[in-house]
């Protein structure tokens, strides 16, 4: 069983509790691989909350771009983030956002991890996911 | 009772914000002359911005009133998509994590 706090330090919150349910059916060679993965993926809560300010400059629904809603991300940039209030919404809720999209991301690298594209981590690490 | 609480406690406030939105635009009028706004911008003194319109426009839209709606603002059909299957979206995250921890 691996420690979510060995292996990925600067997680918080609600990620933290969900990626330590992840790492506890690995041992600490996986979850090193797992948390290379992750970290370079993953984004940072901040980054969504500074382009999500920047929507009060003209610059609106970057932040929804970032995490891979394009359809809320054009709305957002023609409409000046639906007349700012969906920015202020999107202020307030920006660590859900992040927290969701990191889950995603955590799943993905899960599913190439027991997919056998990495060497050391064939053995056995696909079915608590699944 | 305590069960509704918690219940509530987890759904995502963009949902809750996006199924408000929706139904806010159904209870508009969008043929009266003078409309009650929201807009930030609009309290602010500004006269236009990109986004004015919108919530009139899928109000129309609702009714049936296409060219109007299209008049009001192009984009009204695109948001009502957005809109809807960022929803479903929600919903469907809400029913298939499990939060650990």
């Amino acid at each position: 069983m691996a420690n979510v706090l060995k292996h990925l330090p600067e997680l918080e919150g609600m990620e933290l509790g969900y990626i330590q349910g992840i790492l506890k059916n690995m041992d600490d060679e996986q979850a090193n691989l797992f948390a290379q993965v992750y970290r370079a993926r993953r984004k940072d809560n901040q980054m969504i909350l500074i382009l999500c300010l920047l929507g009060f400059f003209g610059f609106a629904g970057l932040h929804r771009f970032i995490i891979g809603q394009i359809g809320l991300g054009i709305l957002y940039l023609l409409t000046a983030g639906l007349c700012f209030i969906g920015t202020i919404v999107d202020l307030i809720n920006y660590k859900s956002l992040a927290y969701e999209y990191n889950m995603k991301i955590a799943h993905e690298t899960l599913s190439m991890m027991s997919n056998g594209n990495f060497p050391t981590a064939q053995n056995g690490n696909g079915n608590e996911n699944s | 009772m305590k069960k509704a609480i918690t219940y509530f406690r987890k759904l995502p406030l963009e949902l809750i914000f996006w199924i408000g939105a929706l139904i806010g635009i159904l209870r508009i009028d969008p043929y009266s002359p003078h409309h009650f706004s929201l807009c930030p911008l609009d309290n602010l003194g500004f006269t236009w911005c990109p986004g004015c319109g919108l919530g009139r426009a899928m109000s129309l839209l609702t009714r049936g009133d296409f060219q109007e709606s299209w008049s009001m603002h192009p984009l009204a059909m695109f948001a009502f998509a957005v809109i809807i299957f960022r929803i479903f979206e929600l919903i469907r995250n809400l029913k298939t994590t499990k939060h650990y921890g």
